[in-house]
């Protein structure tokens, strides 16, 4: 029983040594190389200010309580009533698109920008008057390479330079 | 010039330069940076890489320690003070105190004594205590488990690794370094008595918590052990001394068993040193190696592997030199 014992631990370092030397790599580098998205990512919400109808059914389908109506005040002045419109706050939102897919409009649609960072906590919430100026760019110090992840039967994923 | 003369004089280059503080040091960095490295390359990932990328990250070490230089260490309220800051010098210098009585070649050592591998295996023995007085002085319960699982450990490995160390003693019939390196020219003791290396090579492991038995700082169960409550530099220090005492009994397990500096192309201090250091950095770095492919084992499966198997072993292995010896393996140096 212990020489089996010893067999399997000789067994385990042979195989560690054989990815230590010949072991794929599995790491996107992402800075660099960034993956192309596919056609329906969930990524950050874009908003069309004129389009939107005021509807509030996004708010009101929203899961996570991101998305919440805003009481827009030259409208209401303008127009004599109260008028709401969409705003949204990133801390909450869990992307899961139920606000893109109610709004009878398409005032609201899935971008592909997934990777903005920011400094405060209040920063990540936007109104309805930044919501609708379009999702912050990613800023990447070179433009970066888009590749397309690649299953292979040998060493897994493997990411190959799209092509575009 | 006098100065210089003086560094180089063996007493002073032995304990501070190499195999001593300097040499430790540059392991220290190199060999933490290999570890991640390694893990990452078994783990199919790429591990530190952006600082100073064209070598693959290599100073990343430089900046943790930067980093841990510019941290505020804290001191818990409730911790003992003198001992819990001072322990860790003591486990630092403890760890590599040892090397003074490492020769690094036939003629260059710190001082020369007829019981040199006793020396270096009873000063090794004394850093562990410094690890259970942490785990009490930091007055937490993941320091105090951390600690006592270490003092379980101790008294399961330390008889072993004694009685594999001293087997090769009986094989080589001395107990000083130099005269065991130096007998080795020919056959190395690793080929003469394998049981003996194996064994002291796996408690050389257990000794210094990697990793099959990184037990004393099992991360996912008891935060970090011993080292719980340190920050800033002095994390640094007890971080470092494990690798430190593994670096150490590298270099005795090299002499022991690899031949030390044997084969020597040329009869000079500095090469038979080089030597030595690169048997004893390829033992470390397989320490670090093995921690990409083990889990960590319970401490009652570690304290069973060295009273069932290692101890055993250790017997067998004395007898084996034992056997050597009768049967007429002449390799004593005259």
């Amino acid at each position: 029983m212990s020489l089996s014992r010893t067999v399997r631990h000789a067994k385990a370092i042979l195989t560690g040594f054989k990815y230590l030397f010949a072991g794929p790599r599995l790491t996107l580098m992402y800075p660099d190389d960034i993956q192309e998205l596919p056609e329906g990512y969930r990524g950050m919400i874009e908003y069309d200010w004129d389009s939107c109808i005021k509807c509030s059914l996004c708010a009101m389908v929203c899961p996570a309580d991101a998305m919440k109506m805003y009481v827009s005040k030259e409208e209401s002045e303008r127009e004599g009533k109260v008028v709401k419109r969409p705003g949204i706050n990133y801390t909450r939102c869990i992307f899961c698109g139920f606000c893109v897919d109610i709004c009878p409009t398409d005032s609201l649609r899935f971008t592909k920008v997934h990777d903005v960072a920011y400094y405060t906590y209040e920063e990540q919430i936007y109104p309805p008057a930044e919501f609708s100026k379009g999702v912050p760019r990613p800023l990447y110090l070179r433009e970066p390479r888009k590749v397309r992840a690649v299953l292979d039967e040998r060493r897994g994923i493997r990411y190959e330079p799209a092509r575009s | 010039m006098d100065i210089l003369k003086l560094l180089f004089e063996p007493y002073i280059f032995i304990p501070l330069v190499f195999p001593g503080l300097v040499a430790a040091f540059l392991l220290l960095l190199i060999i933490i940076w290999l570890e991640r490295k390694i893990a990452a390359k078994v783990q199919l990932r790429y591990g530190p890489l952006y600082v100073f990328k064209p070598l693959g990250g290599v100073i990343q070490t430089i900046a943790d320690l930067l980093r841990y230089l510019f941290q505020e260490p804290i001191v818990p309220r409730e911790a003992d003070k003198l001992a819990f800051l001072m322990t860790p010098v003591f486990l630092f210098g403890l760890a590599y105190l040892p090397v003074v009585a490492v020769p690094i070649s036939p003629t260059y050592y710190a001082f020369r004594s007829d019981v040199s591998l006793l020396i270096v295996m009873a000063l090794t023995t004394l850093a562990p205590i410094f690890t259970v007085l942490m785990g009490w002085s930091s007055n937490n319960k993941f320091s105090l488990i951390g600690g006592v699982r270490e003092g379980y450990l101790v008294i399961s490995y330390e008889i072993p690794m004694f009685l594999s160390a001293i087997s090769m003693a009986i094989l080589y019939k001395s107990l000083d370094l130099v005269e065991i390196a130096e007998a080795q020219k020919g056959l190395w003791g690793v080929i003469l008595n394998p049981l003996a290396a194996i064994n002291m090579l796996l408690l050389m492991y257990m000794s210094t918590s990697k990793f099959p038995f990184e037990i004393p700082e099992a991360e996912s169960e008891i935060v970090a052990g011993p080292y719980t409550e340190y920050s800033g530099i002095i994390y640094g220090l007890v971080m470092g001394a494990s690798y430190v005492k593994l670096y150490v009994l590298s270099l005795v397990y090299s002499i022991l068993f690899l031949g030390g500096w044997n084969p020597l192309p040329i009869n000079d201090p500095m090469v038979a040193g080089a030597m030595l250091f690169v048997k004893a950095f390829l033992l470390v770095a397989l320490g670090a190696f093995l921690r990409a492919v083990y889990p960590r084992f319970r401490i009652d499966q570690a304290i069973s592997i060295g009273w069932k198997i290692a101890f055993p072993l250790s017997l067998i292995s004395v007898v084996i030199s034992l056997l050597l010896i009768m049967g007429g393996v002449s390799l004593v140096v005259k």
